[in-house]
């Protein structure tokens, strides 16, 4: 009788008290407006060269008639990739007249995916996946980070001086088994030590291209410690079928 | 505590269950429904209800009367399902379902104060709500905003949202959007609204979301003007303090406004309108629901004009001194002033001229007056041609197929019209059938953005030409189907060939009705006007244009508020006695030697006919200003004066007498249909006239042309603002 | 018994210095009010003031006002040398002590409310219509 009097009024209490948490409001380091600048406004002009325009066209031709606003995501790219890797507005603009679609619409995909950057980063954009695995991976990329700060004498979201490379943190690259991941334009260096930060910022800078890839040696993302399984040659066809057959 | 908790349900649909939103629901189910299809069992809260198959959870509840909370539904717009308020619990649904974008399904039982759904509203709120700031004290929406009444309502008592490191709310910078529309994006609960209603219905796509997750913010991106003619129903349709009124910020709340239902007059629609005051002025006018004109929207001018009501006003009457100088005098001085000038002017040396503004009661006054002293020269500022038919046959100055009748038509012709600045809600009904009915649209005129896609067929009249002999590859279109309309434009009407292009589309109109075969009650030929005034005073049997006064120049001339400049003193003689009466000193009152001061459509009661031939009334939300009175009233008494007293003291005898001439102007509510379609078509035939060969090109192109079209709007500062930063805009 | 006969000679007395009944009845009328007593002086305005030290003090002197202000009638048409010995801050009238005349004093006024020739404040507000000023030949 007691305990059951007790119980309801815990109960009762419990349902009152909430537990309080606060948690840090995380606001992203870019700026969802335009601003008018003397790189990036609107009066400067953008144009497609012959060659990008030859695949513009090709992509947009993949779609059918009235659709074509679905090739606004790979044009942004290509505009993207023409204007030295960053998205001015001009650029933004003539994809929208190219495509016939209003402004805002190519805005919104542009503000929406965080690979499009709207405003001018350096030639190499150094992007160092912070997630998880790669915290834990590896000599983990708290490490990395530091050592590309040290390198580069930036801090993440800044460009160097000479317009050379932009530090920036990223989620998930989606190469967890070679963790820590660091990508540059459009290569992954995986399995890094600060060592080969050092190494692959010194090729760059001397106009080089480093080899892609895992950097301990490993052929891409077989196990680390070699591999534990299908370790002989592969057995010739008709293994372990009945003779008879 | 449990106690309390078990009475809540009960109190929740004792507030939820209001006959409004059985309506509200009604309306949506006729649109949305189609009587063919079997209809789908449901339940609600227990409760057996069939809908169409099709139909959303949220609108079946509301057919029940629960009134599901939202935020980002909206019944004429798109559904979103982004503002998640709308959850309730489906039985044998894993999760809560957004009520507002599921389809209803045979059986579904579902429970909208279940203890899932209340708890995923309170969720929902107490999200929404850790990112909106608590500043209902100095918010333009408090007393009316959908987020405060639904937090006292669904809301919970209290918040996890502690800001123990005092880092402070989301923040987004404020967006510069015009010079109506106010801004506080902190405010924003991305329910998206105003998006949709700019891309579906304004059809300015130029307000968007960009950035995403918490850093999601509606904005134009660039800085830039939101240019368009409906842009103050955003302000409506926010649900939260986002979007407020520029002109009206700070100025009262909502609880204390005294809101007149009313009837606009700032174009030809006759759009329905509350009018809100406080303290004696007009403070904002918001748009009334009606389903067949302006549905829930209302134009920028027709809603911002307002405090042109407040300036450059007639407050008392004036007559001209001995140096020229309009001078305030008594209603006396006034009345025997013209009393003096009248005597010894026969009959036929007076006119009269009626402007965009007047009512019926006062154009019925001011013609028997008129007819009484002799004078049968009345005319109004609008010119329509007189030739053939005329102004004879309704059908000839009427939309006939009516406004909602948009929605049913499979071709629309636009000839020398641009409805998206002479009647931008009619230009929406257009635009909403083009999106939803897959309308075919013709126009006849300048190429413009009328927001949505047409077929332009030249600006000649040669068109005009070959569209009524059969040969236009457009024809080919319009004989594709029985539901066509033809709106001619007012404005080329004014030319001097506009009694040719009236017989040129009568004819064509009258042709299609004869080959399609549709049916007797569809009409093809409509006129859209452009002023409040002009078909009650065609029904009334004014002359349409002032040729009349040009042709015999009067030595008296009566203005009712005209003030387009239609006949200056160039054209009147210098011993011509001019009398004003109106609101606004304008063009009109500056060429007076009498100014009489009449009332605006706030502040009388006033009939109007609409370009369909709907009679509707103002009322009277406001009195006149100083010595101002109503119009009629001041005709009546200057009848006394002359010695012509009329025969009706109040206005019950004046809409006796309105009656006796036109009986439809006195059946508020209801369009009184015009007929005789072919007959029109074989008076129209003995027009003499032929087409000339400039292009047909309607006065009003750019939005800047919008903002002042009267004397009202003229006076207006906000009107003014506009047309400023409509110029800096296209300035750039 | 002699206290009524007292009483009786005071109602004559009254009586008598205002000219009879109908005299008496219209001053009482006026004043609510029957008293005898010296004139003590009269001031510009012509109002007349009496003193009569038989009644109780605070009631021993008083003002008959003008018969031109008829019932409006009021306080503030009293003059401040008037109102000094009126209210016992002295017992020197000013028909025996004239107030001194200092060059700063200004003439006294009654109040002059509920009068034509009233103050009314000006609005400081912004009118809420703004009238058209026609353009001047």
């Amino acid at each position: 009788m007691l305990s059951s009097a007790v119980k309801f009024a815990v109960s009762a209490t419990s349902r009152t008290i909430r537990c309080l948490h606060g948690s840090a409001a995380v606001c992203s380091d870019k700026l969802f407006v335009h601003r008018d600048t003397p790189e990036n406004n609107a009066s400067l002009t953008f144009e497609f060269s012959a060659e990008n325009k030859k695949r513009a066209d090709l992509i947009i031709g993949h779609y059918p008639k009235g659709h074509q606003a679905a090739a606004t995501i790979p044009l942004l790219d290509i505009a993207q990739r023409q204007s030295g890797g960053w998205l001015p507005i001009s650029a933004m603009n003539y994809v929208a007249d190219l495509l016939k679609m209003p402004r805002i619409r190519i805005y919104e995909v542009a503000t929406f995916y965080t690979m499009f950057n709207r405003e001018p980063v350096g030639k190499y954009r150094v992007q160092v996946c912070s997630t998880t695995p790669c915290v834990l991976g590896g000599c983990g990329c708290g490490v990395i980070i530091d050592a590309l700060k040290q390198k580069l004498g930036i801090n993440v979201g800044e460009t160097t001086k000479d317009k050379m490379f932009s530090l920036g943190e990223v989620e998930c690259l989606g190469a967890c088994v070679n963790a820590p991941v660091v990508s540059i334009n459009d290569s992954y260096y995986e399995d890094l030590t600060p060592k080969d930060i050092d190494v692959i910022i010194d090729e760059l800078k001397a106009g080089k291209v480093p080899k892609a890839g895992p950097r301990s040696g490993r052929f891409t993302a077989e196990p680390a410690s070699g591999l534990t399984t299908l370790t002989e040659p592969p057995k010739p066809a008709g293994f372990g079928v009945r003779k008879d057959l | 505590m449990a106690t309390l908790l078990k009475i809540w349900p009960l109190m929740g649909r004792r507030i939820l269950g209001n006959p409004a939103a059985c309506l509200a629901c009604k309306s949506a189910r006729t649109a949305s429904g189609s009587s063919d299809q079997p209809e789908v069992e449901l339940f609600v809260n227990d409760i057996p209800v069939s809908v169409p198959p099709g139909t959303t959870v949220l609108q079946a509840c509301a057919e029940v009367g629960v009134q599901i909370p939202r935020f980002c539904y909206h019944d004429r717009l798109s559904i979103a399902g982004n503002c998640r308020m709308c959850l309730v619990e489906v039985e044998k649904s894993a999760k809560p379902v957004a009520s507002c974008a599921m389809p209803v399904m045979k059986g579904m039982r579902v429970k909208t104060d279940s203890e899932i759904a209340r708890k995923a509203r309170e969720g929902v709120m107490e999200f929404l709500l850790m990112n909106h700031p608590l500043d209902c004290p100095i918010c333009d929406q408090g007393g009316e905003c959908d987020l405060q009444d639904q937090s006292m309502v669904f809301g919970s008592d209290r918040s996890r949202f502690v800001d123990m490191d005092h880092e402070g709310k989301r923040a987004v910078e404020d967006k510069d959007i015009g010079p109506l529309v106010k801004t506080i994006m902190t405010r924003c609960i991305q329910c998206t609204r105003c998006v949709r209603f700019a891309n579906e219905i304004a059809g300015v796509e130029e307000i968007g979301t960009t950035g995403r997750g918490s850093d999601m913010q509606i904005g134009t991106y660039v800085e830039k003007l939101f240019g368009s003619e409906l842009s103050g129903n955003i302000i409506d349709i926010c649900p939260v303090g986002a979007l407020t009124s520029k002109p009206y910020a700070f100025t009262a709340r909502p609880w204390e406004n005294r809101k007149t239902e009313s009837i606009d007059v700032m174009d030809a629609l006759g759009s329905n309108i509350i009018v809100a005051t406080r303290e004696g002025s007009v403070i904002r006018i918001l748009p009334r629901l009606h389903e067949d004109i302006n549905e829930e929207w209302l134009s920028d001018r027709s809603r911002f004009a307002y405090d042109g009501l407040k300036r450059q006003r007639l407050v008392s009457p004036m007559v001209k001194d001995a140096s020229g100088t309009l001078v305030s005098c008594e209603w006396e001085d006034a009345f025997f002033t013209i009393l003096d000038r009248l005597t010894g002017v026969t009959g036929s040396e007076i006119a009269a001229i009626a402007g965009g503004h007047a009512d019926a009661e006062s154009l019925i006054v001011l013609k028997d007056l008129l007819n009484r002293l002799g004078s049968e020269a009345l005319c109004t500022e609008e010119i329509f041609p007189m030739d053939a038919a005329g102004t004879d046959l309704r059908s000839n100055y009427l939309l006939n197929t009516q406004i909602s009748g948009i929605e049913e038509a499979e071709v629309v012709l636009l000839v020398g019209t641009n409805p998206r600045y002479e009647a931008p809600l009619l230009n929406a009904r257009i635009r909403k059938s083009w999106l939803h009915n897959d309308l075919t649209v013709g126009v006849i005129g300048p190429q413009l953005d009328l927001t949505y896609e047409y077929d332009h067929l030249g600006d000649s009249t040669k068109v005009l030409q070959e569209l009524a002999a059969g040969t236009h590859p457009f024809n080919k279109v319009l004989s594709s189907t029985k539901r066509a309309m033809i709106i001619v434009g007012s404005a080329v009407l004014q030319r001097a060939d506009g009694g040719a292009i009236h017989a040129a589309m009568s004819t064509l109109a009258q042709n299609h009705r004869v080959k399609s075969g549709c049916d007797e009650s569809w009409r093809v030929l409509n006129v859209l006007q452009r002023v409040a005034s002009q078909v009650a005073a065609l029904d009334l049997g004014y002359k349409a244009g002032v040729q009349v006064v040009r042709d015999n120049p009067p030595k008296v001339l009566y203005l009712l508020g005209a003030d387009e400049q239609t006949v200056t003193k160039a054209d009147l003689p210098s011993d011509c006695f001019v009398v004003y009466q109106g609101c606004h000193g304008d063009a009109g009152a500056s060429m007076a030697d009498v100014v009489l001061p009449g009332a605006a459509y706030t502040e009388k009661v006033g009939t109007y006919v609409n370009t369909e031939g709907r009679a509707q009334q103002t009322q009277v939300a406001v009195t006149p200003p100083g010595m101002a009175r109503e119009d009629w009233k001041i005709i009546r008494a200057l009848s006394e004066i002359v010695g012509q007293t009329l025969p009706y003291d109040n206005l019950n005898e004046v809409r006796r007498r309105l009656a006796q001439m036109s009986p439809n102007l006195t059946r508020y509510g209801d369009v009184e249909e015009a007929n005789y379609f072919k007959q029109a078509e074989e008076l129209a035939k003995s027009v003499k006239s032929s087409l000339a060969s400039d292009a047909l090109t309607p006065p009003q192109l750019s939005l800047k042309d919008f903002y002042m079209v009267d004397s009202i709007s003229r006076a207006s500062q906000t009107m003014a603002h506009c047309v400023a930063a409509v110029t800096k805009a296209e300035a750039k | 018994m002699s206290v009524y006969l007292e009483k009786l000679r005071h109602f004559r007395l009254a009586i008598k210095q205002h000219g009879g009944i109908i005299g008496a009845y219209l001053n009482f009328y006026r004043t609510d009010e029957l008293k005898w007593g010296d004139l003590i002086g009269e001031d510009k305005f012509g109002n007349k003031y009496f003193q009569n030290r038989h009644y109780f003090i605070g009631r021993s002197r008083w003002v008959q006002y003008s018969d031109a202000v008829g019932m409006d009638y009021d306080g503030s048409q009293i003059p401040p040398e008037w109102h000094r010995w009126l209210h016992y801050i002295g017992d020197e009238p000013p028909t025996t002590a004239p107030p001194v005349k200092r060059s700063w004093m200004v003439d006294h006024k009654p109040n002059l409310t509920g009068t034509p020739e009233q103050y009314v404040p000006y609005s400081t507000v912004k009118p809420k219509i703004t009238a058209w000023e026609p353009p001047k030949a």
